[in-house]
This record gives C-alpha cells, structure tokens and sequence, in this order.
C-alpha cells in the first residue's frame, strides 16, 4: 500500500487579489495511498489543487515527481506528466459519446485518420474496468453523475495516471453510488496509482484515505495516518482555536408558530405525487430523499419554476405561484441545489448579488448609502468580504452560499426553500450556515430543507419527510424516530414507520 | 455606509490583508479606461498627421458621420448586454427610412410619420425579440431572417426605387446644425445618456445584466428574463428605426439600398467599446468613444487622402488589435 514518495510539493506559496491563499505550503503523496487533503473553505486546499494541475502558477514552491523537480504550466502539461483530475464539475463534452471523451486530444489515428473501431474497444476496456456498465457510444449528455464521474476515472486510467486528483466527487452522489466510486478508487490505488482525495465528508475519509493533510489558513498544519487519529481531533486541526464544533443538540419543535406553508398536493404527472406535508412557521421541516426522489422538484414547484398542478395553503389562504417572481411577491425565498448555475450572478457584485430579489418592487436602483438592508445582512451572516462591490466569484464557497441565503433576508422572505444548501462546504461552513438557519426559524420563518445527507437532517430538522421516487414515503421526527427507521424509508423499504 | 460597518459588517479579506494600493488601483483605472486612452491617442496622431483634424469644422463632421451609426449601436448595446444579438437593425433602419418617406409622401403629417416609422422599428424589434425569447429561438437566427425578410419588405413597399419629398423641417434634422453641432449628433449624445442612465439607475436596466450575466439566476431571483429580452430587442429595433429615418431625413430621400451593413458596424463598435458577446458586462459608454474611434480612423484616412480600400483593411486590423488588447488588460486585471 504505502509506497516510495511519489509526489511532493514543499514551499508552495501563492497570493492572488490580495489575499495570501497559499503560505508554505507542502503536501507529501506516497506511491498508491489515497491522501486525503482537509481544510475549511479558503484554508488553501483548491489553490494548492490548482497548481498541482497547472492552472494556477505559485509565487514560490517546488513541486517533485518521482524524484523529479517539475514545473507545471498548464493543465496539459499536467496531463502529460500523469496528473489526472476528477472535478466537482465534470469537465466532458456533453455532445459527444464516452469513447470521444475518454481519447479527446489523443484519439488513436489509422494513416490519420481516426480508428473508431480501435477506440471504441479500449474505451470499452477501460470502461470495464472501472465498473461501469454503459456503453462507450453512450452520448455523455445521457449520463447519470455517477457515470460521468466513473467515466472521468476511467479517462485517468486511459493515460496511465500516476496521481488522480478527486476533487469532492461525493458532492453530487448518492450512498450506493460513492461506495461504487469507493471500489473503484481502491483498486486504481492497488494498482499503483496514488489518489489524492478532496472531501469535507469526515466518513468518507475515514473510510477511504491512508493518510491525511490537514490545512488550515494557507498553511499545512498536519499530515496523519487516518488510523491513529479520531475524527474529532481532526476537526480541530482543521477549525484551529478559533471555535470548537458543537454535535449540535436536536431542536426540541417547541418554536411552531401559527401559520405556514401545508402542501395538500403537489403533482407533476409521471414525475411527482406528494401530498400532506405541512412546514409550519418556526419550525425546519427537512424533505430528504436519495437522488431522483424528488426534493429539489417539489421545492422548485413550491417555488412556482416548474409547472405543477398545485393544491397549497400559504398561512391558510391559496398559494398559486405561476412564477418564481410570483412566489417572491409572497415572500417566498428559493436557495437553489446549484449555486453557480442557478444561485448566483458569478462576475457580478455581492451588492447586486443579494438585491435582485428586492428589486422586483422597485424601479429605480436603490443606493449603497441609503440601503443599508444588505449591509447588515452581510454583517448578521457573518460574510467575509473585502467590499459589498467585490465581485462574488472571489468570495470563498461558503460565504458565496451565504449570499445565496443573503438574497432573501434583505427583503425578509418568511418561507425559505433550501435546497442542499450545505452542498460543497465544510464542517464550520455548514455550522455557521445552520446558524443562521435557525435563528431564522426561531424568529417565525417557515423552512422547508431539502437534503440527502442524514445526519444533517436528522440533526438540524423539527420533522423529517422522506421522499421516494417522486412521492411521499414517510414521515418522522428526530426525537422519537431513529436514524435507521428513516434511512429505510429513503431507501424504499415498505413498512418502514 | 459607516453606520453599519460599526459591527464589523465588513470584514478585511482573508489572510495578511493588503489592500489593492496605488498601483493597483492605477491599474484598474487603466483597464477601465483604456478605451478613451487609446481614443486620446488616435485624436493627437490624428492632429499630428494633419492639420485640418483638429478644426472644428472637422470635429463637427466626424460627429455627423458617426452619430448614425451610434443611435444604432445603442442599441445593440441592450441587446448584447442580455447575451443576445441582432442582426436586423441595418433592414429595420431602411424599413424605417423608407416608411417615413412614404407616409409623408402620402400627405401624413410628417410628425406622425416620424413616430410611426420609429414605432414599426419598436414591433419589428419586440417581434423578433419575443420570438426568441419566448420560443426559446436563437437570436442569430431569428433576427437573420429579419435581416432578409424585411430587406426584402423595404423593397417590395417602394418597388425598389427611392422615395422623395422630404421637408426641409425634417431634413434639417438630419443635416441641419445648432451652431457648430450637428442636430443627429446632440440627438446622439441624448440618446448615450439616456441609456446610461437606464442601464445604471432602474430596475430595468440592472435586469439587463443580470439577464446576461445569469439568466437561470436572474429568473429564479424573480426576473422576468423573457421580458427583458424582449424589451431590449425593442430598444434595438426602435433605435435601429430612429437612425434610419435620420439618414432619410439628411438625404431627403428614402432609399430601400440604404443602411447596408450597419448591423456589422453597429456590432463592431459595440464589442469594441468593452461590451461582452457573452453579456453581463459592458455598457453604452465603451459603445458610445468605440463608435468615434471608428470614425476618427476613417477620418485620418481620408484626411491623408487614402483610399476606402486602405480604410477596410486598417480598420479590421484595429478591431483585432483593440480586441487583444482588452483582453490582455482584463486578464491582467484579474490575476
């Protein structure tokens, strides 16, 4: 398992837009291990990716492979020495089929021209051995997540990687699906291959890695064998003195405030049937579900995006949005699964981030001095900004999410729909957030949470609604309901109340 | 601004925080402006290369030629701003140009003429915007169809002569001057501030950016993002419109040949004044100093006494090396 020293990158420091990402950084990968790199959001763990995969050049630092000083300069020059990345977003060519994928840029050529035959069977080969049982024709655009990632695997195979880089592959994965991508990284490590892993999920990397970097304000603060320490202590590392993680304790449900949202039915034919989910005010009635159950569907029809026919009570008077703009007049607030795409406007300011939603009433802009609403938002969320004209791209996920949920305090929305709104960040991140969360909920918000981690919802929830392959499989609560009872539930078995 | 920053509402950002400093800031301020810097430049080779571009008689034709052209690019400006693009403004225009003499021939009130053609622009311009928008059709094609189909429209209503018979009052309009100033150019700079203003003070306009810079956001922060687009196309159209009747009104002749190609210029100082293809970014001022950059360069030409051919050619080249820079300077701006 724990080979020679494979990679090793000492002295790595980076300082981009005035902020020091990188300070000195070093990370030690041996032959065949899978190292796990932990850190906050913004301790430095992306920028140090970044320049192992050549699309960031450090200010200082030398980066040795196999006992070779190199320098990366581009992200194909990182491909060429064996350097092979698994992203967050899936970078494969949507139109084109898996084989076109797996060989783009280096397709085999017969006298030039290319031999489809040849490419479709290795594609195949490599396919098979990752586990994955579609078709090299298969257009990419027809892919699961989880088959696009087996397919990014299967590409790192096809060039011979020595180092994969995993960034957060869990992120967009259901259970059964990671333990596939599990096996598959177990063996790709077997065969030699070092796997440098990217996770905020401490199972998973209990589960998976060898050993452990810790990083922490652009700084390695620690390397582990995952065996000799506990969870716990790897929190620490990571959070530093600055706060100690609280196993938060169940809410109670005593806030329920009258009013609310009560869902008699939502349905979209063929797709979603649910009905009889009440989100009363001052409570956080989570909806958890695998992928595919439903969650994000039912909010987005709560949210008036997609069409359903819809029979929903909104504090016991007819709630009908045919809009998200209609739905928003109501003071209802949509944090959406995917920030970047759907949450955010990317190059823009924070300012114009978190206005838009309070804009609808208005005509002319309102000015940063008299408007002081998204100031104090943004001082009550705690967002770490440079200016409220900082772009939102240079903000750190974490706080990109908290301007997500920024967006409809300034306008005091009183029914948020929150669509995995921990997804992608890490343990204090996802503190912080829920925070705020219930603080909201205690002062009268109705907060309907849609997830597919349990213990999230299991322990930030009032109740708990599990949702099956587009209808309603049960209904729990945290306190007198067990873990197990709803995972069952999630996971289709009959009878499970 | 201070009465909240008291609670630590603003915190320094992550890590040792230097601020940007003078250099930076200098820098940005460079990016920003590098336009007008290099709009300045061109004016002083100009006066250097001849001593007949700085007279004010000059000056007042180079506003005249060029203002056309930038009622159009304007235009564009929405358009392009919502990541969109159109490619009938130079068919509208005609259309527009052509209308307006014919209704005043007819013995309509030549007031009402006026804003009947500039409304047929504004249908033009919704139509094929809500097309788009609500079908979800690609802009390109849709306003390419514009491009032939209401050419070919201008034709048919004239049978392919011009149209005379336009009053001096109109006709001073488009050649007549306030002073030194020429009418079309202060009609011009009127149109440039109002846009600024709507794209930087109203809902409307921040809707505009937001459309272009995320529309998926944008219709999920409640954004009526077809809407908007459709409005835009009808900015673009009603200005296309405007420019067009213009030009009848300075040549006192509608013709259905005329505006050939304006689309490309109009586009052209449009993504020469900064303004992204991929929307979002960009704004009427950028359009507004790309649109006489254009024009300065073709009047250096022709005050060197160079031919048009040498002019194309130039041109094109300028636009590439404009374009290079820019991007240079953002990229710079970012890291």
């Amino acid at each position: 398992m724990s080979g020679s020293q494979l990679l090793s990158m000492r002295g790595i420091s980076k300082r981009y837009l005035g902020v020091q990402a990188l300070d000195d950084a070093s990370l030690d990968v041996r032959q065949g291990e899978v190292m796990c790199l932990l850190g906050e959001n913004g301790a430095g763990k992306s920028t140090l990716i970044k320049i192992l995969t050549g699309s960031v050049t450090p200010d200082f630092g030398v980066i040795e492979l196999a006992g070779e000083v190199i320098e990366v300069r581009s992200p194909l020059e990182a491909a060429r020495r064996g350097i092979s990345v698994v992203h967050q977003e899936l970078d494969l060519v949507p139109d084109q089929t898996v084989a076109q994928n797996l060989y783009i840029g280096r397709e085999p050529t017969r006298f030039g021209i290319v031999d489809k035959a040849r490419r479709r069977q290795e594609a195949a080969d490599a396919l098979e051995r990752v586990g994955a049982h579609f078709s090299p024709n298969a257009r990419v655009r027809d892919l699961t997540v989880v088959q696009r990632q087996l397919t990014m695997i299967a590409r790192a195979l096809t060039v011979n990687a020595r180092v994969l880089v995993m960034d957060e592959p869990s992120a967009t994965l259901t259970a059964e699906e990671l333990s596939h991508v599990f096996t598959v990284v177990r063996e790709v490590a077997s065969g030699g291959c070092s796997v440098l892993y990217i996770s905020h999920r401490m199972e998973e990397v209990f589960e998976i890695g060898n050993r452990a970097t810790v990083m922490r304000d652009g700084r390695t603060v620690a390397v582990h064998d995952l065996a000799a320490v506990t969870q716990d202590g790897l929190i620490a590392e990571m959070l530093g003195d600055q706060r100690t993680l609280v196993d938060r304790p169940l809410r109670d449900g005593s806030h329920t405030i009258a009013g609310g949202l009560d869902i008699k039915s939502v349905v979209i034919p063929g797709v979603l049937e649910i009905s009889g989910i009440t989100a009363p005010r001052g409570q956080v009635t989570g909806l958890i579900g695998l992928g595919g159950s439903g969650r994000s569907t039912l909010l987005s029809a709560l949210f008036g995006a997609i069409k359903a026919q819809r029979d929903v009570t909104l504090d016991g008077r007819a709630y009908h949005p045919h809009s998200p703009r209609s739905a928003i007049s109501q003071k209802v607030g949509l944090v959406p699964e995917d920030r970047k795409s759907q949450g955010l406007m990317i190059n823009r300011s924070v300012w114009n981030n978190l206005i838009e939603p309070s804009l609808n009433q208005r005509l002319t802009m309102p000015s940063q001095r008299r408007f002081t609403t998204p100031r104090s938002v943004v001082s009550a969320l705690g967002i770490r900004l440079s200016s409220l004209t900082q772009r939102v791209r240079e903000l750190s996920g974490g706080n990109q999410q908290k301007v997500v949920l920024g967006k409809w305090l300034v306008d005091a929305s009183t029914v948020l729909l929150l669509d995995e709104p921990t997804r992608g960040l890490d343990v204090g991140a996802k503190a912080d957030l829920f925070d705020e969360v219930h603080k909201l909920a205690d002062s009268g918000t109705c907060v309907l949470l849609a997830s597919s981690e349990l213990p999230e919802v299991f322990a930030n929830c009032d109740t708990i609604h599990v949702l099956y392959e587009g209808s309603l499989a049960g209904s729990f609560h945290p306190g007198s309901n067990t873990v197990d009872q709803v995972l069952q539930a999630m996971l289709g078995v009959k009878g499970a109340q | 601004m201070t009465q909240v920053s008291t609670q630590g509402a603003v915190t320094p950002p992550v890590g040792r925080g230097e601020s940007r400093g003078f250099r930076g800031r200098t820098r940005s301020l460079i990016v920003r402006f590098n336009l007008l810097l290099i709009f300045l430049a061109l004016c002083a080779l100009g006066a250097i290369l001849s001593p007949n571009f700085a007279n004010p008689n000059n000056i007042s034709n180079l506003l005249q030629q060029s203002s056309l052209v930038g009622i159009a690019a304007i235009g564009m400006t929405f358009v392009i701003l919502t990541a969109n693009i159109d490619l009938s403004v130079g068919s509208v225009a005609a259309l527009a140009g052509m209308t307006v003499a014919i209704f005043i021939a007819g013995g309509m009130n030549m007031w009402l003429a006026f804003a009947l053609s500039v409304a047929i622009g504004l249908i033009a311009g919704s139509v094929m915007g809500g097309l788009s928008a609500y079908f979800t059709l690609p802009s390109f094609m849709v306003t390419l169809a514009g491009l032939v189909g209401i050419r070919g429209l201008t034709y048919l209503l004239s049978d392919g002569t011009p149209v005379t018979g336009i009053p001096d009052q109109l006709a001073y309009l488009g050649s007549g001057r306030i002073g030194p100033v020429p009418v079309v150019g202060l009609i011009f700079i009127g149109v440039t501030v109002i846009s600024a203003l709507v794209l930087n003070f109203t809902v409307f306009g921040e809707h505009v950016y937001s459309t272009g810079s995320n529309p998926e956001a944008a219709r999920l922060s409640g954004v009526n993002v077809k809407k908007i687009i459709t409005i835009t196309f009808a900015i673009c159209g009603g200005l296309a419109a405007l420019s067009g009747v213009l030009l009848t009104a300075r040549l006192t002749v509608g013709q259905p040949t005329a505006n050939e190609g304006l689309e490309l210029d109009a586009i052209a100082a449009v993504v020469l004044g900064g303004t992204s293809l991929f929307g979002g970014s960009g704004g009427v001022f950028g359009t507004f100093i790309a649109v006489f950059m254009l024009a300065v360069i073709r009047n250096i030409f022709n005050l060197m006494g160079l031919g048009s051919f040498y002019q194309m050619v130039v041109t094109g080249v300028i636009l590439i090396i404009a374009l290079l820079l820019n991007r240079l300077l953002e990229n710079r701006g970012k890291r």
